[in-house]
């Protein structure tokens, strides 16, 4: 799927090795993935019951070896696309034109660096960061999540969401600046001066 | 051509000058080689704004990485996805 590789044959013992070698030891980022997506842990199992399953019903189209933890992701979002986010209707599609000449735009530079500072966000030791991810639309939740938490590479990130590698770059720069937007807001919130974004 | 006395490593294919934005964001991104790394380091040293931008979304990004990964996966879940397979194979 991933990598375009051809049809692999694999005896069931190969399968079964492939299975809990490859694909089970990353259940946790999986869980993980999915509890971001969805935010609900009961909604994350199903998630990753349904990638597994898919994972293991397409087995031979993935080449052992290769990135199982990318291959895996890609499954798990395009079910989250599919068969989740259809039941819930999110009426808010982002605007990537827009973002993408904002961030070709001569404007980035003269951006202000956000007054937001480090020693508020070291206060910040109950769930503020994990809420202000989870905030942010779900577009820009996904980049992060694959960036910042798992630490895919722009190359994987395309291939996980079928996106060009510019509009990765693009999109986690926005992600960046609107979390740090939320964060400013609960600096505030807080009590910390001089936190305007 | 001061391109040849002070290389950017950051130099685009097409010989634009990268913007600090840009460099920042391949250092966020981890999409630097050593020699990328190392020149950020030292324009940093003369540049206050990446200096301060750089280590603001630094923190936030190791924050998001200790308060936002945890949580292991139901102890459960991997019974039921093997089982399941079984009853599809089976």
């Amino acid at each position: 799927m991933i990598e375009e590789s051809p049809r692999q044959h694999y005896t069931d013992k190969e399968k079964e090795e492939i299975f809990n070698k490859e694909f089970l030891p990353h259940i946790n980022s999986m869980y993980n993935f999915g509890y971001r997506l969805t935010l609900d842990r009961d909604d994350a199992k199903d998630l990753v019951q349904d990638t597994y399953l898919k994972a293991y019903r397409f087995i031979e189209s993935f080449q052992k070896g290769t990135n199982a933890k990318a291959w895996l992701f890609r499954i798990l979002k395009n079910s989250f696309i599919n068969d989740y986010r259809k039941k819930s209707k999110e009426p808010n599609k982002v605007d990537y034109q827009e973002v993408e000449t904002y961030y070709n735009s001569e404007e980035v530079d003269r951006q202000i660096t956000p007054d937001l500072r480090v020693e508020a966000l070291k206060d910040m030791i109950g769930d503020e960061i994990s809420n202000a991810l989870n905030a942010l639309d779900v577009d820009f939740r996904t980049v992060i999540i694959l960036c910042d938490l798992e630490g895919f590479k722009y190359e994987e990130m395309a291939k996980i969401l079928d996106i060009p590698i510019g509009t990765v770059r693009s999109r986690l720069h926005r992600a960046r600046q609107l979390l740090k937007e939320k964060l400013s807001d609960y600096a505030k919130s807080m009590g910390y001066k001089n936190a305007d974004v | 051509m001061s391109q040849l006395s002070n290389p950017n490593p950051f130099m685009g294919a097409s010989g634009t000058k990268p913007t600090c934005m840009q460099m920042l964001q391949f250092m966020l991104d981890n999409e630097v080689t050593a020699e990328q790394k190392e020149y950020f380091k030292n324009h940093m040293d003369g540049c206050m704004p990446c200096f301060k931008t750089y280590q603001l979304d630094m923190t936030i990004k190791e924050l998001l990485k200790s308060k936002c990964c945890g949580g292991d996966a139901p102890i459960e879940l991997v019974d039921q996805i093997r089982s399941q397979i079984a009853q599809k194979i089976s």
